[in-house]
């Protein structure tokens, strides 16, 4: 097991070099520069400042030699500054990363909460009303756009019922712990939507079929009870997938978060994401995606680690 | 959990905290469109409302367009003797400045900032979008504390309305100008100061800034009559949009396709405020197509007699907005008010493409030899209100046989594609300035033409409107240059731009005024009733 997670973690050098030239090399393709922004207030500017400001940020040099400028630095632990703000990158991600993460862990508990019962209950209830009516709710679930559920929530219960805030993540001047839970709700609940949706289908699946397995159907000639036999032996195996499967969507929940953060005006990484790429900020968008990336790496190696730990046939080298 | 139990939890959430809280004091809240990169007024390409709050400058501009002094006591115009022209053509203009004006750490304010401050502007790394105005000063000298005298190589119209903001040289002084741009105490507090009615207090990253009342502010101890104000960053339109609906904020701009959603919405008022911005269509004869199109002045006359202009205004802009004529607004002096843009005419157009050898094929759409009439529009991407406006010339133009098809980029694209020259048409806005020289946009070597038109008679109009203090003067050439605009068919304007902003009826003392500054010009006189 440590022999196999050293080797993993050495595999991440080499790919998160790969990671690094591909995505330096997509935003570079992307027609535009930073000095965009100086014209996007719409007022009139100067030439030879547009010109100033490209040689000051450095973009005026060929691609190449601003990629080995960051990749030096970065290998140094510098990400390098803003171009808009002029400040550290690991500065800027590090204030929006714990509201992000926060959303992202009520996301994630939210649906783990409701979609692992009602995937239960679905398979239980295989084929009645009931679970007819859930694999509808879970279809409109994964269809429904994000932005515009959010919208609904906030009209609904904003404007209309006033029962909860529109935007932010507290009152400006009177924010307690009740206020900021109050905050949340509404984007955590819309993040969480469609992982409701998929996971409560898929654990539904799972335990129909390890419901058909032989081991099951021992375990209840053995006599064992149905809440043992449902809950033991049937649960614990159908959860294998199903984990690796919450595992990988972490990762997802990064960009879910991009339109979440953007429409409820939440102060996180995926709103600095839009906003740097707007301003064609490379420093900034190399960071984020970067730590995207690392993200996805690590939460794929965490998937595969919790197969070994739930399924004891699966042994690492 | 049972549902039972999750909607109980919602509503115990729901009473917690209220909305206004603040312990007594009077906060305004503000629903703002975008967060801002950084707080040095120069450097800053999003600042606008938040800086003009803090940091002052020798003026700013009212609600009816105009500058009126704030550190200055006074405008200098040659009536009150303070513009005299000097030996060599120089021109001296004295600034006389308030003098019990402190910065916000209680250092007073002096010539010497002001000085300080031209240093910096015109500085080559200053970054400062509008440099080029600054360097016609040769020199700043500083008689006395509250006296400064800038000479200027010559007459030059908008000598009123530059230094919209003033740096402290205390705070600054000490840093190059590299140094300063990238400076963060200043870029993003604690050491950003000013003299305004308003201090910097927070920001909270992607959240809010807060500012707080400057007690010492020179206006007098009542002012200003505000506590707080918060300004929350709300980019997207929709959420903004909810937002005041729910009460939570007392002030907002919103999209003109809005209005409507606002309009009984009870405390609050919905101010149309007209920008000094102008929506036009833009035709560019840079490459080979376009040229061979809009080149000829017969075509272009054809084409922007053909796009209804009161139907872009009153059915798809809903009455919002009010037709353009000129790219001056109406709420300029300089505006020409009695400009004739000739009227929809398809008939005219039709007979004026026939005279330019254009004719009629069986596809409906008009060819002259191999060449189809047909261009492209370069649309904005986000920008909804220009897309359609683009939609309606496309389905105006198919009816005189002229084919329109689009592209629509990305924003940082688009302004790409837009300096390369390499396009056919635009449905474009610039913000003016309450100056309203157009020298930038139309002249043959103005910096924001980029539609390869150049017109020798109109550079003479706007040069020379620029470089004298005569306003009559600058008037007649400002008027010619519209007429010729007009006449020559070099643009098409649509619209004077409109921003909606939502007040609640609890703010007193607001006067929406459309130029850069902005409607807080005097926030430091605004009232909120509990």
């Amino acid at each position: 097991m440590g022999r196999y997670l050293r080797r993993r973690l050495i595999q991440l050098v080499p790919l998160l070099f790969g990671i690094s030239i591909v995505i330096f090399g997509v935003i570079q393709a992307a027609p535009g520069g930073p000095e965009g922004s100086l014209l996007a207030a719409g007022r009139f500017v100067d030439p030879s400042v547009i010109e100033s400001y490209r040689h000051r940020l450095g973009v005026d040099q060929p691609v190449w030699r601003q990629y080995l400028n960051w990749l030096g630095a970065s290998a140094r632990g510098d990400l390098g500054q803003s171009f808009s703000t002029s400040r550290p990158v690991t500065a800027m991600i590090g204030e929006r990363l714990p509201a992000t993460l926060e959303l992202m862990g009520a996301a994630f508990l939210f649906a783990a909460l409701v979609a692992l019962p009602f995937g239960l209950f679905s398979a239980l209830r295989r084929y009645t009303l009931a679970d007819m009516l859930g694999t509808g709710l879970s279809f409109l679930g994964v269809a429904m756009p994000v932005f515009w559920f959010g919208l609904l929530l906030q009209l609904i219960f904003s404007v209309r019922l006033g029962w909860l805030p529109v935007s932010g993540t507290g009152t400006i001047g009177a924010s307690s712990v009740g206020d900021h839970l109050r905050h949340l709700i509404l984007p955590g609940l819309v993040l969480s939507t469609r992982y409701i949706a998929g996971w409560s289908r898929y654990f539904r699946s799972s335990l129909i079929g390890v419901s058909r397995a032989g081991f099951v159907r021992t375990a209840r000639a053995k006599g064992l009870t149905e809440t043992r036999v449902v809950g033991v032996h049937t649960v614990r195996n159908a959860l294998v997938p199903v984990i690796s499967v919450m595992a990988l969507n972490v990762a997802d929940l990064f960009s879910g978060a991009v339109i979440t953060e953007t429409v409820f005006a939440w102060p996180g990484i995926g709103r600095l994401f839009v906003q740097g790429m707007f301003a064609r900020d490379y420093p900034l968008l190399m960071g984020i995606l970067l730590m995207g990336a690392v993200t996805v790496i690590l939460f794929n190696l965490v998937a595969d680690l919790l197969y070994g730990a739930l399924d004891p046939r699966i042994r690492y080298e | 959990m049972r549902p039972k139990d999750g909607l109980a939890l919602l509503l115990l959430l729901a009473a917690c905290g209220g909305a206004e809280g603040g312990g007594g004091k009077t906060i305004l809240r503000v629903a703002y469109e975008r967060e801002i990169d950084v707080l040095n007024p120069f450097t800053s390409q999003n600042l606008a409302d938040i800086g003009y709050t803090m940091i002052e400058g020798l003026v700013t501009t009212d609600e009816h367009n105009r500058y009126i002094p704030v550190l200055a006591r006074t405008i200098p115009t040659r009536a009150n003797g303070l513009v005299k022209n000097t030996a060599g053509s120089m021109v001296e203009i004295t600034w006389p400045l308030q003098d019990s004006v402190r910065w916000h750490d209680g250092v007073p304010f002096t010539s010497k900032d002001v000085c300080f401050t031209w240093k910096f502007v015109t500085s080559p790394n200053s970054e400062t979008y509008n440099r080029e105005q600054y360097l016609h000063i040769q020199d700043c000298r500083t008689p006395d504390d509250h006296t400064v005298v800038f000479v200027w190589d010559g007459e030059y119209a908008y000598y009123d309305g530059l230094f919209e903001a003033i740096l402290p040289e205390h705070i600054l002084g000490a840093l190059s100008t590299e140094a300063i741009v990238k400076y963060e105490p200043y870029n993003r507090g604690p050491k950003t100061i000013g003299t305004g009615p308003f201090k910097f207090a927070e920001w909270k990253s992607g959240e809010y800034i807060r500012l707080v009342r400057n007690d010492q502010y020179w206006r007098g101890r009542a002012l200003p009559k505000i506590d707080e104000i918060v300004w929350a960053f709300i980019p997207d339109a929709n959420t903004r949009l909810n937002a005041l609906k729910s009460g939570q904020y007392h002030y907002g701009r919103i999209q003109p396709n809005q209005v409507k959603d606002v309009k009984d919405l009870a405390g609050y008022q919905t101010h149309l405020v007209s920008q000094n911005s102008v929506m036009h269509l833009d035709v560019s004869r840079r490459t080979p197509h376009g040229a061979l199109i809009f080149g000829d002045e017969r075509v272009r006359r054809a084409i922007f007699q053909a796009i209804d202009r009161t139907a872009i205004a009153g059915q798809l802009m809903e009455g919002t907005v009010q037709v353009a004529n000129s790219p001056i607004n109406p709420t300029s002096r300089f505006h020409k008010a009695d400009l004739a843009v000739p009227a929809v005419d398809t008939v005219m157009s039709k007979q004026l493409l026939d005279q330019a050898g254009w004719l009629m094929g069986a596809d409906g759409v008009r060819h002259k030899g191999a060449d189809r009439l047909t261009f492209l529009i370069s649309n904005r991407a986000g920008a909804t209100d220009r897309i359609a406006v683009a939609q309606v010339i496309q389905a105006q133009l198919k009816a005189i046989g002229v084919e329109v098809t689009f592209e629509t980029l990305e924003s940082a694209a688009w302004t790409n594609k837009w300096r390369s020259g390499q396009w056919e048409a635009v449905v474009s806005a610039w913000f003016l300035p309450a100056d309203p020289s157009l020298t930038g946009l139309y002249a043959c070597d103005g910096a924001n033409n980029m539609t390869g038109f150049c017109d020798p008679e109109l550079d003479v109009l706007l040069k020379r409107s620029d470089r004298t203090l005569d306003d009559q003067a600058r008037k007649r050439d400002l008027d010619l240059a519209q007429e010729r605009l007009i006449a020559t068919a070099r643009t098409l304007p649509l619209y004077y731009n409109v921003i909606p902003e939502v007040v609640s009826t609890r703010i007193g003392n607001f006067r929406a005024s459309g130029t850069n500054f902005g409607s807080f010009w005097n926030v430091f006189d605004w009232t909120l009733a509990p």
